[in-house]
C-alpha cells in the first residue's frame, strides 16, 4: 500500500525520504515536489541557480543546466490544499521518512551574475 | 615566493643524518615495501651538502633524489596512512613515523631541503610579463594552446578526444620490447600521488577564503567520490592496479619512484603545506586539471593496447570526463577567480605556479623516458659497458653484496661502469620479475642519473664501480 504523508507547505520545503531527498520546486507557479539530484553526479539541485531564461537550473557542482521539465518528472505525487499538501511517497519506501525546511535557491529569479559555462542535460 | 631558511647548513646537516638514520627510513633487503606505509628507505646520504640549491643541470643528481625521499617522508607525516593488514601489523612504526622526535628533526630539516630542492624553479625560466586579469586570461589560453589542448568555441577547455592516436610518451612505452614493464612504471610514477590523491589539495579546504574556497572544495568532492569510498579516485585508482597485477598497497614501489616524480609531488604538497604558496598551487592545479582530460584519455589507450581487455581503467575514463569540469572549474573560479579578488598583486605568483608546473612535466616527461629507453635495453648497456671498460677511471669502489643486504636504490651523478668480479648480480632498473642478471665479468654502463638498485643473485657477489668519462650520447 502507498505511503502517504501530510505537510505544511508554509512550515517546510524539503521530504527525505531515506537517503533521496525532495524539494519543493516552484514550476510557472506550481509547487511540485521534485527529487535534489542533479542527474550528472546527484548535485543539489535545490541549491541551483536559474538559467536566464528560467526554465533551467544550473547545478552547483559542475555547471549542467538540467531543464526543469526533466526535474519535473522527478516530482513526487502532490495534492494540495491551501498550504497543506498531501503526498504519496514512492513505492516499497519503508525508508525513514522527514520533513524540514532548508535554504532552496532554485525558486529565486535567475542568477545576474551567471556565466554560460556546462554541458546540457536534459 | 621565495623559499628561505634561519638554520644553518650544520644544523640542517646533522639533523638530517638523525632523521635519515631512524630505523624506518633505513634501507631493508626487500625489493619490494609490502603493506607498510611507514618504511621509506632514503639510502646514503654520503658527503652531499644540501645548503647549495640544486641547478636545473643537477635536477636528476643524487642529491634530489635523496632530498625528495625525505621530503616525501616529512608532506607524508601530516597525512593518515594505516597499513591495510591492521595497526597491529606496524604499531611501532607508526608510533615512530608521528612520534616526536621524528617530528621535531622533519620541522629542522624541511626549510633547507625545500630551498635545495626548489630554488632552481626560480632561476630556471624569466616570468614572463604578465599583469593584468586580461593578460593573465590571454597568457593561460595560449599556455594550454601550446600544450595542444586550446580553448573551444565557448572558451572553455575542450572535450576530450577519445579516438585520438597515441602519441608522446605514451607511445613510447608501447614501443618498448617490455611494454608491461614501461606501462607498470608509468602506474608506479602515477601511484606515488594517485594512492593519496588530493590530500595536497585536502590542506587548502580550511581557512576562510572566499568563494574560492568553497569552488576547491566541489573538485575535492569529486576527487574523494562524494563520500562514497568506491568512487574515490584513490580508490579506482587501486582497482587499475590491481587489474594488472601490480600491488595496492602505498609505496610498494617506493625504491622506482623516479627523481622528478618525487620532486613534482613533492612541490604540490610543498606550496599546500607553506601557505605562502597557495597561489603558486592553484594556478598550478589549474594548469593540470585543464591538461588532465586528454592526458588520461590518453593513458587508457596506452594501457589498453599494453595490456588489451585485462586492464580496468576506469580511473582514466574518470579523469577523461570529470576534468573536462575541472579544467574549466579552476580555470574560472580559482585562477580567474583569485585574480579577479586579489589583484595584480597576485597574479605574478599564479603565472609562476604554471611556469614551475610546465618545466616540472617537461623535466618529468625527460626522465621517465630516458628511464624506459635504459632498462629496456640493459643487455645493449651491458654490451656497452664490456665495450667501455678500458676507458674507464681509476676510482673503483667495490662492494659484497649478499642476498640478506640492505637494498636500495639511486642514480649516480656521472655515468658509471658496474663490473661483477665474483658471482652474479641481478639489476632492477624497473618493478619486474625478471630483473637484468649480470654475470662474473660483465660490465654494465649505467648513465647518469638512472635509478637501479644491485641485489646479489649468489650467496656471495662482489661489485666494482668505476666512473666513465662521457664522450657518447646515452
Ligand atoms: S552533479 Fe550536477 S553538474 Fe555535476
Ligand atoms: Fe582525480
Ligand atoms: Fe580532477
Amino acid at each position: 500500500m502507498a505511503r502517504v504523508i501530510v505537510m505544511d507547505l508554509s512550515r517546510h520545503n524539503t521530504v527525505m525520504v531515506g537517503h533521496d531527498r525532495y524539494f519543493v520546486l516552484d514550476t510557472g507557479g506550481r509547487a511540485e515536489l521534485v527529487r535534489d539530484h542533479c542527474p550528472h553526479r546527484g548535485g543539489p539541485l535545490s541549491l541551483a541557480r536559474r538559467t536566464p531564461d528560467g526554465r533551467r537550473l544550473s547545478c552547483p557542482w559542475h555547471g549542467t543546466k538540467v531543464g526543469v521539465a526533466a526535474v519535473r518528472r522527478s516530482r513526487l505525487p502532490m495534492v494540495r490544499s491551501g498550504d497543506e499538501a498531501l503526498v504519496v511517497l514512492p513505492d516499497g519506501a519503508d525508508a525513514p521518512v522527514s520533513v524540514t525546511h532548508r535554504e532552496i535557491l532554485a525558486n529565486l529569479p535567475p542568477d545576474p551574475t551567471h556565466h554560460d559555462e556546462g554541458a546540457e542535460h536534459g | 615566493m621565495t623559499v628561505t631558511t634561519t638554520a644553518t647548513a650544520t644544523t640542517t646537516g646533522s639533523a638530517l643524518a638523525r632523521y635519515c638514520a631512524q630505523r624506518i627510513f633505513q634501507p631493508v633487503p626487500d625489493v619490494l615495501i609490502a603493506g607498510n606505509p611507514f618504511l621509506r628507505p632514503i639510502g646514503p646520504l654520503g658527503e652531499h651538502d644540501f645548503s647549495v640549491p640544486a641547478t636545473e643541470a643537477e635536477f636528476l643528481g643524487s642529491g634530489q633524489l635523496l632530498a625528495g625521499r625525505v621530503l616525501c617522508n616529512a608532506y607524508e607525516s601530516d597525512m593518515i596512512l594505516l597499513p591495510p593488514a591492521g595497526l597491529a601489523s606496524a604499531k611501532d612504526d607508526f608510533d615512530l613515523f608521528y612520534g616526536d622526535e621524528v617530528r621535531a628533526l622533519r620541522d629542522r630539516v624541511r626549510p633547507g631541503l625545500e630551498r635545495y630542492a626548489f630554488s632552481f624553479l626560480d632561476d630556471a625560466v624569466p616570468a614572463p610579463p604578465v599583469r593584468t586579469l586580461d593578460e593573465l586570461q590571454a597568457y593561460f589560453l595560449a599556455e594550454v594552446g601550446g600544450a595542444g589542448a586550446p580553448a573551444d568555441a565557448s572558451g572553455s577547455n575542450p572535450a576530450v578526444d577519445a579516438a585520438a592516436p597515441v602519441s608522446g610518451t605514451m607511445k613510447a612505452i608501447t614501443e618498448c620490447r617490455h611494454p608491461e614493464e614501461a606501462a607498470a612504471l608509468h602506474l608506479i610514477q602515477l601511484a606515488l600521488d594517485a594512492l593519496t590523491e588530493a590530500s595536497a589539495m585536502a590542506r587548502n579546504l580550511g581557512g576562510s577564503y572566499g568563494v574560492e574556497q568553497s569552488e576547491l572544495f566541489k573538485i575535492f568532492n569529486d576527487e574523494f567520490g562524494y563520500g562514497v569510498y568506491g568512487a574515490k579516485h584513490s580508490t579506482i585508482f587501486k582497482e587499475m592496479l590491481a587489474s594488472v597485477g601490480l600491488r595496492t598497497d602505498l609505496h610498494a614501489y617506493w625504491n622506482f619512484y623516479l627523481t622528478s616524480s618525487l620532486v613534482g609531488v613533492n612541490y604540490f604538497n610543498w606550496l599546500t603545506e607553506d601557505h605562502r604558496g597557495m597561489f603558486r598551487y592553484m594556478a598550478a592545479v589549474t594548469y593540470l586539471e585543464w591538461l588532465f582530460a586528454q592526458g588520461f584519455a590518453d593513458t587508457g589507450a596506452m594501457l589498453r593496447a599494453v595490456y588489451g581487455d585485462r586492464v580496468d581503467a576506469k580511473y582514466c575514463d574518470e579523469h577523461a570526463h570529470i576534468d573536462v569540469h575541472h579544467g574549466r572549474m579552476t580555470y574560472e573560479n580559482l585562477l580567474l577567480g583569485l585574480a579577479r579578488a586579489h589583484g595584480e598583486l597576485v597574479i605574478p605568483e599564479l603565472v609562476r605556479g604554471i611556469e614551475d608546473t610546465k618545466l616540472l612535466l617537461r623535466l618529468g616527461d625527460a626522465d621517465f623516458r630516458a628511464q624506459i629507453a635504459w632498462a629496456d635495453a640493459l643487455d645493449a648497456h651491458t654490451e656497452a659497458g664490456a665495450a667501455l671498460a678500458t676507458a674507464a677511471m681509476d676510482d673503483a669502489v667495490t662492494g659484497t653484496l649478499r642476498p640478506g643486504s640492505p637494498f636500495s636504490t639511486g642514480v649516480y651523478d656521472a655515468d658509471r661502469l658496474v663490473e661483477v668480479e665474483s658471482g652474479e648480480v641481478d639489476v632492477h632498473a624497473w618493478a619486474t620479475q625478471n630483473p637484468h642478471r649480470l654475470g662474473t665479468g660483465d660490465v654494465l654502463l649505467v648513465p647518469r642519473g638512472r635509478l637501479h638498485g644491485l641485489k646479489a643473485a649468489s650467496p656471495e657477489a662482489r661489485v666494482t664501480v668505476r666512473t666513465v668519462e662521457r664522450t657518447f650520447d646515452a
